[in-house]
């Protein structure tokens, strides 16, 4: 929103020596974020007021004129223009005299257009810095001179506060310019002008009723107040000078003299108003209801809305005149032949008018101040003064109806008990009773004092949602009283050390080995997967719990395993690295298991969030991916202290999976996690040229089996033999159950270490040869080679029995 | 004999001095030490036939010689030894900026991990709790435990991602929803962190992400105060930048909090002179925090005359933006290699 300094001013008298950056540095720090504040006419000092002398086609440029204009130096200046406006010959309008910089920093420079010299520029308000949007531009009255400046033409001279909007959606008595100015004079301590327009009924002119005007208001409930009033004499025409200006300085266009009114209250009280023109209701009758579902409806902008029964709009005897809240109808417009005008002046729920709003894309300043929550009470205010001003400003004009008032509404003014001490405490340092009642007196609250408590009453303007309790009370205190003003204070802790959260600790533990020790990169994914890559991966698309509203249409459900992300990073990058190691940690959604509750007092459960590992790797040079990973993802668990072995999958259901190539990670016999590789098939789908492998794990689960390292074994007192062995066995023997068979043949074999594979030609079809490294330990003696060869010889038994091993000699 | 030792002590000078390497110098020493028939070893040995102070005279003299001798072998060959390392500066020369071959594979942490690590160790040498909680929240815990009502702009559709067929669950739009998930777990008093993933349905671009990641914080006490949450904030920013920092708080809005801030931190870049990184303005709006409202303590399952709290929050991404000088937020979330290898 946009505030004008000297607007500020009609309400508070503030010195002369406070600069408008001081103003607004404290309204930043007591009440809304300041996020500029700008002069009027800064950088307008190259802009005076010309007069169009002739104008003449550009030779070579269709949408180009050229105009020969007076702007009061002794010759004329030509300047070529475009479209934006009709000119004619005879009007005064901004002229900016190259060389300027105007605002915005747009460099005006004497120029050739087409071959066509340009010494100027003619200035729209928005190249003036003067309106944001649109497009307008100022005439000026004849009597003017040419050559004056644009400053001074204009009577510029304002300041201009751009208040973020965000900052003030709980302060609905912030949204004009009197709620803006007590709490200017709060801050600084002075006397804010009253907002008192004389009632109606007794204001000069009212001429008897000749109008019974009545509302019915079929939906109390979102419509707590509606007021309205009918004036006769209306002579449409432009608004004062005085009146334009403001409007001006805070970015709003005049319009008309009635438009002008309700434009102007608006901002002045920050109640939205209406003007009917008489003529074109039906009926003395208004009534609020909800719309038909399918009524349509023209607004002002002449936009069609098809409308639904969670609307209200308000209704002649006919057809809806006008959008509860949002919006007038085209249908009752103000226009230049108006003379009867009926005030609209009403309270509408604020929940009502912003999903109104919202859902036919029509915010509007008069929608942003009702989803505030306003008080009903200044609904009267407005209508009072709007009543003042249209009297004063159309000399002919008369009140012509009784004020219809329906009201249905309650505000919670208190009083609510402050206690000085929780006061104090709360803020952490101890102000004066005499300077809290005047501060909260200061912004409208009535204060009884009833020794170390005071009773505060809440005013109107800030009991329709703001303040309640007492906390509320202790904000109003201390932001007055600057919280630059309140000195720190460290609290003090007990010295407990916090409770670890080991499911953290054991993520990060899992980051940081496949990092730092395995070499693996993180990589971070969305929680969201579209449909497509579901099916890619073959995935049950009607497992996923899917969004009600996802951003696009493409990633709508919520994903189960981190793996199909992971392979697309896969994909992604194949064609930049010949090697790729990447791994994941975060939450999957399952739905059909049960995670958290729901609250604290309900059985219900949330779908289970478990934090998953998972882990990717591709390689050019290697075909067999599956034993990178089993290796790195092994060693990675037992460093966490657990005791995972490889588990043989008889079957698996999961088409992504290469159904040869894929092991359980097991720890006493419970599955942990899963090594596999990429099923071919999928790999092509995804475009991905070489094999992939991948681990994925529940760390949720996992964390149950991990533990602080184990007790160490003792250092070996004596030393160990080794003896390498190498053999021939079918392609189908496993290595878990060769190392089996040969620890089981004696205490003394130590350890088994696998050194070799391989296959080929001359071994046979579907032969492999391996070689181990056995270690032979005893706990008691230095071992002599009798001993180990006795024991060897059985190795070499117990291989050819149990594998029919033929032992390479 | 005396005259013996003498020339034997001369004939070893002489001999050593003439030797030019380790092999010829152990020759030498042979000749007067070998055990068998060193010239020295006989002097020794012949000792024996002496008697009286003759013997004790001779005897000292000689293993006086002896010592000597010995001496000066040890000597020579200690330089001599040192003389075949006098060329390994050239002969052992390598090329020192050639890397270890073949190159060890390096992996990486994400940005946002490392930012989490450092926040979370931070707040736990502070005595606080490391937490997380469901990114797929009730509606109760991201809104109504938070004193955010039914009818709050916040729980319209355009800014949270709803369930299908689940109206009562939403993506969390913050980590709040674990300030009371907290007091209902651990109490009071309570001092907890959580740094996770939140989601808003907004439209992605270089500064807006549907999916981002905030550290919020809890504290609660029987007595907190606004003095107390100034003070605290300060210390904590001053340990997550490492340097001085000057803070200052204004009103902000956030229904969980009564009163509530946005707190300000003074620019580090131009140090409050104002420049384009703190928009002219001199201050960085940092944190949005505040005493905690009493019906979140309540929610909390805990009396808000006895306890009282506050919460603060950080949007831990722009954090790592900042600190890494990120320039486009959707790097964060593309699994790019090319990115995420500089971390």
């Amino acid at each position: 929103m946009l505030v004008s300094y000297n607007w500020l001013k009609y309400y508070v008298d503030l010195p002369d020596s406070l600069t408008s950056e001081e103003l607004g540095l404290k309204l930043t720090m007591t009440t809304v974020e300041v996020e500029g504040v700008e002069k009027q006419g800064d950088m307008l000092d190259g802009v005076v007021v010309g007069e169009i002398l002739e104008i003449k086609k550009h030779p070579d440029a269709d949408k180009l004129s050229v105009a020969q204009v007076d702007v009061g130096e002794e010759n004329l200046r030509q300047i070529v223009f475009g479209q934006m406006v009709d000119m004619e010959v005879g009007l005064k309008v901004p002229v900016a005299l190259a060389p300027t910089v105007l605002p915005g920093g747009n460099k005006i420079k004497k120029s050739k257009l087409r071959g066509v010299e340009s010494r100027g520029m003619l200035c729209l308000d928005q190249e003036m810095g003067l309106a944001k949007e649109g497009v307008s531009i100022r005439f000026f009255d004849k009597t003017m001179k040419n050559g004056t400046g644009i400053v001074e033409a204009l009577g510029l001279g304002d300041t201009i506060f751009d208040i973020d909007n965000k900052s003030m959606t709980h302060r609905p008595d912030l949204w004009g310019h009197y709620g803006m100015a007590r709490e200017v004079a709060a801050a600084y301590n002075k006397k804010l002008k009253k907002y008192d327009p004389p009632e109606i009924g007794k204001a000069k002119k009212t001429e008897g009723t000749t109008l019974e005007l009545s509302v019915l208001v079929k939906d109390k409930e979102l419509c707590p107040r509606y007021m309205a009033v009918a004036i006769d004499g209306i002579k449409v025409g432009p608004s004062p000078e005085w009146m334009q200006k403001l409007l001006l300085a805070v970015g709003l266009r005049p319009i008309n003299n009635i438009v002008d009114i309700t434009n102007f209250i608006l901002l002045d009280l920050g109640q939205p108003m209406h003007a009917f023109d008489k003529k074109h209701l039906s009926g003395d009758i208004i009534t609020v209801r909800r719309a038909e579902n399918d009524e349509k409806f023209i607004t002002l902008d002449e936009q069609e809305h098809e409308l639904t029964s969670d609307m209200l709009v308000i209704a002649d005897s006919e057809k809806p005149v006008a959008l509860a809240g949002v919006m007038g109808g085209m249908n009752s417009e103000i226009s230049d032949d108006t003379t009867t005008i009926i005030f609209e002046s009403a309270n509408f729920d604020a929940t009502n008018v912003r999903r109104t709003a919202t859902k036919l894309g029509l915010r509007t300043d008069s929608s942003a101040r009702f989803e505030k929550s306003l008080d009903p009470n200044n609904a009267e205010l407005a209508l009072r003064r709007a009543a003042e001003l249209t009297l004063e400003i159309c000399p002919d004009a008369k009140v012509v109806s009784n004020v219809a008032d329906e009201k249905n509404f309650s505000l919670n003014q208190g009083p609510i008990e402050l206690s000085l001490d929780f006061l104090n405490k709360k803020i952490g340092k101890v102000i004066e009773k005499k300077q809290v009642i005047k501060i909260l007196e200061d912004l409208g609250f009535g204060v009884k004092d009833k020794k170390d408590i005071l009773f505060v009453t809440v005013p109107t303007w800030r009991a329709t949602k703001d303040i309640s309790i007492p906390e509320d009370l202790v904000e109003e205190v201390s932001r007055v009283y600057g919280y630059g003003n309140i000195e720190t204070v460290l609290p003090s802790f007990s010295v407990t050390p916090p409770e670890r959260n080991e499911l953290r600790l054991l993520e990060r533990k899992v980051k940081e080995l496949m990092s730092k020790e395995y070499g693996y990169t993180e990589s971070i994914n969305y929680s969201f997967v579209s449909p497509d890559l579901l099916n890619k991966v073959g995935l049950e698309i009607n497992k996923h719990i899917e969004l009600d509203n996802p951003i696009a249409k493409d990633r709508p459900y919520l994903r189960r395993t981190l793996l199909p992300n992971l392979f697309e990073n896969i994909e992604k990058n194949t064609h930049d690295r010949d090697d790729l190691y990447l791994f994941e940690v975060g939450k999957v959604f399952k739905g059909e298991e049960s995670g958290e509750r729901v609250s604290n007092n309900s059985d219900d459960l949330l779908p289970n969030q478990d934090v998953e590992f998972a882990c990717v790797y591709s390689s050019k040079q290697d075909k067999t991916p599956f034993y990178e990973i089993s290796q790195s993802v092994g060693d990675m668990i037992r460093n966490l202290g657990v005791d995972v072995g490889l588990e043989v999958v008889g079957e698996t259901n999961e088409s992504y999976i290469h159904p040869g190539r894929v092991a359980y990670l097991s720890v006493s016999g419970v599955k942990v996690g899963i090594v596999a590789e990429l099923h071919p098939s999928v790999q092509k789908k995804f475009g991905i040229d070489v094999r992939v492998g991948f681990a994925e794990i529940n760390l949720t689960r996992l964390l149950e089996y991990t533990k602080e390292r184990a007790n160490y074994i003792g250092v070996p007192e004596y030393p160990p033999v080794l003896r390498d062995i190498a053999f021939v066995v079918d392609s189908n023997v496993m290595n878990q159950d060769m190392v089996k068979i040969i620890k089981s043949v004696d205490n003394l074999i130590n350890h088994v270490e696998l050194f070799d594979v391989f296959e080929g030609e001359k071994l046979g079809k579907d032969k492999k040869s391996v070689a181990y490294h056995i270690t032979y330990l005893s706990k008691e003696k230095t071992l002599e080679a009798v001993d180990v060869d006795k024991i060897h010889d059985e190795v070499v038994k117990a291989l050819e029995k149990e594998f029919k091993a033929e032992v390479r000699k | 004999m005396k005259q013996e030792l003498e020339k034997l002590q001369k004939d070893f000078k002489k001999s050593v001095d003439d030797v030019k390497d380790v092999l010829k110098l152990d020759e030498v020493y042979q000749r007067f030490f070998s055990r068998k028939s060193g010239e020295m070893t006989n002097i020794m040995k012949n000792l024996k036939e002496l008697t009286g102070d003759a013997r004790k005279e001779i005897g000292k003299l000689a293993n006086e010689v002896k010592g000597e001798l010995e001496y000066i072998y040890g000597k020579k060959k200690e330089s001599l030894e040192n003389q075949k390392w006098e060329k390994i500066a050239q002969t052992e020369k390598i090329d020192i900026s050639q890397p270890k071959l073949p190159k060890k594979r390096k992996g990486h942490l994400h940005p946002m991990t490392i930012v989490h690590n450092e926040l979370e160790d931070l707040f736990t040498s502070m005595g606080f709790m490391v937490l997380d909680g469901p990114e797929l929240e009730s509606d109760y815990y991201n809104f109504e435990a938070l004193n955010i009502q039914k009818t709050h702009p916040a729980r319209d559709s355009q800014d949270t991602f709803f369930i299908k067929d689940h109206p009562e669950w939403v993506m969390r739009t913050h980590t709040s929803p674990l300030q009371v998930r907290a007091m209902q777990k651990y109490g009071a008093p309570l001092r907890s962190v959580v740094t996770g993933r939140c989601f808003r349905n907004e439209a992605t671009d270089a500064s807006h992400e549907h999916t981002f990641y905030q550290m919020e914080g809890i504290v609660v006490d029987r007595e907190i105060s606004v003095a107390n949450l100034i003070g605290t904030m300060k210390e904590l920013l001053q340990g997550v930048l490492k340097r001085e920092v000057e803070i200052r708080l204004r009103p902000g809005y956030f229904p969980f909090v009564e009163p509530g801030f946005e707190l300000d931190m003074k620019c580090l870049v131009c140090e409050g002179q104002g420049c384009g990184a703190c928009k002219h303005s001199g201050w960085v709006e940092t944190l949005p925090c505040g005493l905690s409202h009493p019906s979140v303590i309540e929610a909390g399952g805990l009396d808000p005359k006895e306890w009282k709290g506050f919460a603060f929050g950080l949007g831990s991404m722009r954090l790592a933006m900042q600190k890494y000088g990120i320039e486009d937020i959707r790097h964060l979330h593309a699994g790019n290699i090319k990115f995420l290898e500089q971390f």
